[in-house]
C-alpha cells in the first residue's frame, strides 16, 4: 500500500492506495501555522483501521518551504560573489548584504582572474559585524570550476566562526548566474526549517510504527527520500501543481497526451501532459521576486472559475476574468457559470430554485429562453478554457530551440483528452473536449488527485555531464562533481555516454533511490570539435541522461467518462 | 516593459550543422557565447525578449537571389533558419513588439552576391539583403541603411544593393589588399544610379577603437542623419576583434558595444568572427547589452591590456585621407546627371568575375541596368560559372525592382521569354518585385517553375 499527503494553501489530502483503488481518502482544512499537524491528522485518518506492516512507502508534498519564502519566516542570509567581467556588478541585487569579491572563471573553467583573498577576509569581516550566522558564496561559472567558492568557503568558516556556507555550485550546476544566487541564497535561508520539519516527520511516522520509507515531492514531480532531500529544500516549492497533475496522470489513460484542467472557484489551472510525460517549464521557477533553477511543471493559470462573475453586455451574456463571491445558488448575489451548470443539472451544488432564478433574470435581460442563456454561459467558458489550451500549445511550440532539427520538425501537436477536476469541471469540461474534438475523462477521487499524485510519484535521476577533452576535465551539472578524463582524442562519445550513465547511478546512490533506475534514457548527447590552429585539439561532450519520468501506477485507465 | 523599450533576440547557434567537421564555420562557433550569455541570466532581464526563429520560404530566397539552378540546391535547413531568425525579429520589430533586435545567428551571409553559385566566404545566402527585401516588401519601407561592420567587405550585399538608390550599403573592413574577399575599396561607390550610397573604408591591419570610432564619427553617423533611413541594419561581424585569427585588426569588445550604442541599429544580425573563445562571448554580451541600454563597461576580454592598443600616427592619417575621401563622394552623390541617358532609356553596363573560394568556382559576369526615367530600371544579368569539377553553368536573370515601371517589367518579361525561346543558357529566371513572383526556367528539362 502507498500513502500520498499533500499540504496545499488550503487543504490538505490524503490517500491510501493500492495502486489499482482508493482504500481510503482525507480531505480536511489545512490549519496554516501548523502544518505538520495537519498532515498527521490526514495521515492518522487513512491509516485507521489498516495493517501498518503493508504500506510500502509515504510520499509528502507540502508548502512547507514555499510559505517560509512568501512570508520571509527564514533568518537573514550574507552573499559573497565572484562575478568577474560581465554585466555591471552594481545589477546583483538580493536585498541583503552582498559581499562582491575580485576573481573570475572562464565558460570553460579557467581561472582569468585570482581569487583576491584580501577582499573575501574583508567581506567575512563585515559579516561578522552585520551577525549573519549563514551566507551564500556564488561564483560565475562556478559550475564550470569550484576552486573559487571552496577557497572562499574555507576563508569565511575561519574568519568567521559558527558560519554556515552554502555553496552555488552544489545547489545548482546549470548556468546562470543570478539564478544560481538567488536559488543558493534560498537553499541557505530554508535548510534548517526544513530539517525541523523532516525530523519532526520522520518521528511521527516511528511512532505511528510506519516504517517504510518516506519521500517528499519535488517541484519537477519526481522525489527523494527526506533525507536526501535535507540538501535540496527549495527544490520542494511549489509541489502542488506537479501533485494535482500527476494525480490526473494516474487516473487517465497512459502514455497519451492529455491538458489537465483543474477547475477551480477564482481560477482554472492548465497543466500539459505530452506523450505521457508533463510538461516542464523551460525556465526555473520564479519564487517571491527571485528567478531560481529550480525546475517545476508548466502550469498556467487563467482567471476563469465557477464563481467568476457573469454579466450581461450588449445584450449578451460575458463571463468577466474575476470573481465577486459565491455563486447565486451558494447564497452569493450575482450569476456565475456554476449557477448556469447548477441549472442545466450538470452539476450538483447550491439551491436549484436559486440557480432558476438567476438564470431567468438573466435571460429576460438578453431576451432568451433560460435553458439557451444558461447553455451560452456554458459555452463560453468552454470557449475562454478551449482558447487558452491552444495558447499554451502554441507557446510550448514557440520556445526557443538551439538546433536545427528542433526548429525543422514542427509539427503541431493537440491533445488527446481533457481531464477535467475541481467542483465545476464535470459541467464544463465534456463540452470543452467536444470544442477541441478529443475525450473528456472527470475522473473519480479527483477531489484527493494532489494526494494520489504524490502517491503515484516517484524518484527521477538525472545527470548533465560536461566534458572537455582538450583540458582532460568533466563536470556533473547536477551536484558540481568534477574528475578527470584522458586528454585528446582516445576518449569517445560512448565513453562519455557511460561515464555519464555510472555517475547517474552514483548519484541514485547517493540519493537513495538506487531501487529505482531500471532505464536510463539518454536525452541528448552532443559533440562539439575543439579546432585550434587548423588542428583538432580536443572535443566537449554535452551529454544528458535521466531515467523515464513515469509514475508509479494508473488507475483507471480513462477513469469515469460521462 | 512595454515593445518600445525590449531588444529582441533571436539566439540560433546551430549546434547541429558545420560547413565541415573542423571549418571555423562548425557547431562549436557559437558554444562559447552560448554559455556566456545563458551564465550572465541575459535572457532573464526585463530589457531582452527572446525569440524562436522560423523557416524563411524559398520565395523569400528568390526576392534577393538567383539561386542556380534553385534555391533548394543552395540551401540547408540551417540557412532556412538563420535568415528566418532575421525575418522573425523584422516582423517583432514592425509589430511594434521590440525597440530594437540582434540575430545572433549562424551560417552567416554577407558575402552571397544576388547570383548565387555556391558557397563563397562561408556564405550560400544573404540573410541582411533577404530581410531587407522582406521588409520592403511586406511592410512597405523604402529607405535602409546597412552598415557592415565584418572585418571582411561585405561584398555581397553590395553586389546586391549596387543600384538601389534606396538602400545605403556603409562598409568598414580591413584593406581588401591585405585580407579576403580583396574588393571593397573607395571607388566602388554604387552604380550610377545610386551613386555614393555605397560607400567603402578600407583600414590598416592593426585598426583600433580609435580608428574605428574616427570613421564612425566623422563619416558615418554624419552620412545617416543625411540619409535619414526607415531603418538601420547593422551586418554585425565581429571580426575586427584583436583576437581574431582569421584578419588583423584590433578592436575590443568594449569598441564594439560603443559602435552599437552610437549606431544605435534597429537590426542587427551576426556575420563572421571566428575568435570564438577569446572574442565572441565577450563581443556578443556587449552588443546585446548595448542595443538593450545597460551598462556594458565591465565586459572585458581576458587578453585585455590596456598598452596594447595604440594607433599610430601613420595609421590614424591613413584612416583621415579615406575619410575625406568618402566625405567628397558622399558631398558629390547627386552630382551625376543621369537625365540624358534616361531619355534615351540607355543601358549601364558592367563586367564582373567572382570567385568562390569555400566551393572553388569561377564566374564570369556582366550585369545590366536599364536607366529608366520612371523607376530604378530592371536588371539583367548573364553569368557563367565554372565549378572546379567540370560543370558549366549559364544563365541569365532579369530582376525588377520594387519600384519598377509597366515598360521595365514588359521589356524584361519580354527578355525573359526570348532567352528561355532560344535556348542559349542553362536557365533563366524572372524576379518580379512588383508581382512578388519568381519563376525560373530549366532548358534541359524544358520546364518553368516558381519558388514559393
Amino acid at each position: 500500500m502507498f500513502i500520498g499527503i499533500d499540504v496545499g494553501g488550503t487543504y490538505t489530502d490524503a490517500v491510501l492506495t493500492d495502486g489499482s483503488r482508493i482504500i481510503a481518502k482525507k480531505k480536511a482544512g489545512t490549519r496554516h501555522d501548523d502544518l505538520l499537524s495537519s498532515l498527521l491528522e490526514a495521515l492518522d485518518e487513512v491509516i485507521r483501521g489498516q495493517d501498518i506492516s503493508k504500506i510500502k512507502r509515504v510520499v509528502l508534498s507540502t508548502t512547507l518551504v514555499t510559505n517560509i519564502i512568501a512570508e520571509k519566516k527564514h533568518p537573514p542570509v550574507a552573499l559573497v560573489l565572484a562575478p568577474g567581467p560581465g554585466l555591471s556588478h552594481a545589477g546583483y541585487s538580493f536585498d541583503t548584504f552582498t559581499g562582491i569579491v575580485p576573481g573570475a572563471v572562464d565558460y570553460r573553467g579557467r581561472e582569468i582572474i585570482p581569487l583576491d583573498k584580501k577582499e573575501v577576509i574583508r567581506a567575512g569581516e563585515e559579516i561578522r559585524r552585520r551577525n549573519f550566522d549563514r551566507a551564500a558564496v556564488v561564483g560565475k561559472f562556478s559550475c564550470r570550476n569550484s576552486s573559487h567558492e571552496i577557497l572562499m568557503k574555507e576563508i569565511l568558516e575561519k574568519n568567521c566562526p559558527g558560519i554556515r556556507v552554502e555553496l552555488g555550485h552544489t545547489v545548482s550546476g546549470q548556468l546562470n548566474f543570478p539564478r544560481r544566487i538567488a536559488t543558493t541564497m534560498l537553499t541557505a535561508a530554508t535548510r534548517d526549517i526544513f530539517a525541523d520539519f523532516v525530523a519532526n516527520v520522520l518521528q511521527s511516522l516511528q511512532e505511528r510504527s510506519i516504517t517504510a520509507p518516506a519521500f517528499i515531492l519535488k517541484a519537477d514531480g519526481g522525489t527523494l527520500p527526506l533525507a536526501a532531500a535535507l540538501r535540496m529544500p527549495v527544490e520542494t516549492i511549489f509541489s502542488g501543481p506537479a501533485a494535482s497533475t500527476l494525480g490526473a496522470m494516474s487516473l487517465s489513460p497512459r502514455g497519451q497526451t492529455s491538458v489537465v484542467v483543474d477547475v477551480g472557484g477564482t481560477t482554472t489551472d492548465l497543466a500539459l501532459i505530452l506523450s505521457g510525460e508533463p510538461l516542464l517549464a523551460s525556465k526555473g521557477a520564479k519564487v517571491g521576486r527571485f528567478f531560481t533553477q529550480v525546475k517545476s511543471f508548466a502550469v498556467k493559470s487563467i482567471p476563469l472559475g465557477g464563481d467568476s462573475a457573469v454579466v450581461v453586455r450588449e445584450g449578451r451574456v460575458q463571463i468577466l476574468p474575476e470573481r465577486r463571491g459565491p455563486a447565486y445558488c451558494q447564497g452569493g448575489e450575482g450569476a456565475t457559470p456554476t449557477d448556469a451548470l447548477r441549472f442545466l443539472g450538470k452539476v450538483d451544488l447550491g439551491d436549484r430554485a436559486r440557480a432558476e432564478e438567476i438564470i431567468g433574470r438573466l435571460a429576460g435581460e438578453v431576451q432568451k429562453n433560460p435553458v439557451e442563456t444558461a447553455g451560452e454561459i456554458v459555452s463560453a467558458a468552454c470557449k475562454i478554457i478551449v482558447e487558452a489550451i491552444e495558447q499554451m500549445f502554441i507557446n510550448w511550440e514557440q520556445e526557443p530551440a538551439y538546433r536545427v532539427w528542433e526548429i525543422v520538425r514542427q509539427t503541431a501537436i493537440r491533445p488527446n483528452n481533457l481531464v477535467g477536476v475541481g467542483g465545476a469541471a464535470g459541467g464544463i469540461i465534456p463540452d470543452a473536449a467536444k470544442m477541441m474534438n478529443c475525450d473528456a475523462v472527470i475522473p473519480e477521487h479527483a477531489e484527493v488527485a494532489n494526494a494520489l499524485g504524490a502517491a503515484a510519484a516517484q524518484p527521477t535521476v538525472t545527470v548533465n555531464l560536461r566534458v572537455d577533452t582538450e583540458q582532460g576535465t568533466y563536470t556533473v551539472v547536477e551536484d558540481g562533481t568534477t574528475g578527470t578524463v584522458p586528454k585528446g582524442r582516445t576518449f569517445r562519445e560512448e565513453d562519455a555516454i557511460k561515464l555519464a550513465k555510472d555517475h547517474l547511478f552514483a548519484l541514485a546512490d547517493r540519493l537513495q533511490v538506487k531501487e529505482y533506475v531500471k532505464k536510463i534514457e539518454v536525452v541528448h548527447s552532443e559533440v562539439f570539435n575543439m579546432v585550434r590552429g587548423w588542428s583538432t585539439t580536443g572535443r566537449i561532450y554535452d551529454i544528458c541522461v535521466q531515467t523515464p519520468r513515469d509514475i508509479l501506477f494508473y488507475m483507471g485507465q480513462g477513469g469515469e467518462c460521462r | 516593459m512595454s515593445g518600445r523599450d525590449k531588444t529582441g533576440l533571436v539566439f540560433f547557434p546551430a549546434f547541429d550543422w558545420a560547413i565541415s567537421p573542423t571549418h571555423p564555420e562548425r557547431e562549436e562557433r557559437l558554444l562559447y557565447t552560448r554559455d556566456q550569455i545563458f551564465e550572465e541570466g541575459l535572457m532573464d532581464l526585463p530589457q531582452i525578449s527572446e525569440y524562436k526563429p522560423r523557416l524563411a520560404s524559398f520565395k523569400d530566397i528568390a526576392r534577393t537571389h538567383f539561386c542556380v539552378p534553385r534555391v533548394k540546391d543552395q540551401i540547408t535547413e540551417a540557412h532556412l533558419v538563420a535568415a528566418g531568425a532575421a525575418l522573425v525579429i523584422a516582423d517583432a520589430l514592425m509589430a511594434g513588439e521590440i525597440r530594437n533586435g540582434f540575430a545572433l545567428v549562424r551560417p552567416p551571409g554577407h558575402h552571397a552576391m544576388r547570383v548565387v553559385h555556391g558557397n563563397r566566404g562561408f556564405c550560400n545566402i544573404n540573410n541582411e539583403a533577404i530581410m531587407v527585401d522582406y521588409l520592403r516588401k511586406k511592410y512597405g519601407l523604402k529607405k535602409i541603411a546597412i552598415v557592415d561592420t565584418d572585418v571582411h567587405h561585405g561584398d555581397g550585399t553590395q553586389d546586391i544593393f549596387y543600384h538601389d538608390p534606396d538602400v545605403l550599403f556603409v562598409s568598414f573592413h580591413q584593406d581588401g589588399r591585405t585580407l579576403y574577399p580583396g574588393s571593397g575599396f573607395t571607388n566602388e561607390t554604387g552604380g550610377p544610379t545610386a551613386f555614393g550610397r555605397t560607400l567603402n573604408v578600407p583600414l590598416p591591419p592593426g585598426t583600433t577603437d580609435e580608428g574605428l570610432h574616427y570613421v564612425l564619427d566623422e563619416l558615418i553617423l554624419p552620412v545617416l542623419e543625411e540619409f535619414k533611413p526607415d531603418i538601420i541594419v547593422n551586418s554585425a561581424g565581429q571580426d575586427n576583434h584583436f583576437t581574431d585569427p582569421l584578419a588583423n585588426m584590433k578592436v575590443t569588445a568594449q569598441g564594439y558595444a560603443r559602435l552599437n550604442e552610437k549606431l544605435k541599429p534597429d537590426i542587427a544580425v551576426l556575420e563572421g568572427g571566428y575568435a570564438l573563445e577569446t572574442a565572441l562571448p565577450y563581443v556578443n554580451t556587449g552588443i546585446i547589452l548595448a542595443m538593450a541600454g545597460l551598462d556594458y563597461s565591465n565586459v572585458v576580454e581576458p587578453e585585455y591590456r590596456s598598452d596594447m592598443f595604440t594607433l599610430s600616427r601613420d595609421k590614424k592619417d591613413r584612416i583621415k585621407v579615406v575619410v575625406d575621401e568618402l566625405k567628397t563622394i558622399w558631398k558629390n552623390r547627386e552630382a551625376i546627371d543621369l537625365t540624358a541617358m534616361r531619355a534615351k532609356n540607355d543601358f549601364y553596363q558592367r563586367q564582373k568575375t567572382i570567385y568562390y573560394d569555400t566551393d572553388g568556382i569561377n564566374e564570369y559576369q556582366t550585369e545590366k541596368i536599364r536607366l529608366c526615367p520612371d523607376c530604378s530600371g530592371y536588371i539583367s544579368i548573364n553569368s557563367q560559372a565554372r565549378h572546379h569539377n567540370g560543370i558549366q553553368h549559364n544563365i541569365l536573370g532579369l530582376s525588377i525592382p520594387f519600384d519598377g515601371c509597366h515598360e521595365c517589367r514588359e521589356e524584361a518579361y519580354a527578355e525573359y521569354e526570348a532567352a528561355a525561346g532560344k535556348k542559349v543558357h542553362n536557365f533563366v529566371y524572372f524576379q518580379d518585385r512588383v508581382a512578388d513572383v519568381y519563376r525560373g526556367y530549366s532548358r534541359d528539362k524544358d520546364r518553368e517553375w516558381e519558388e514559393e
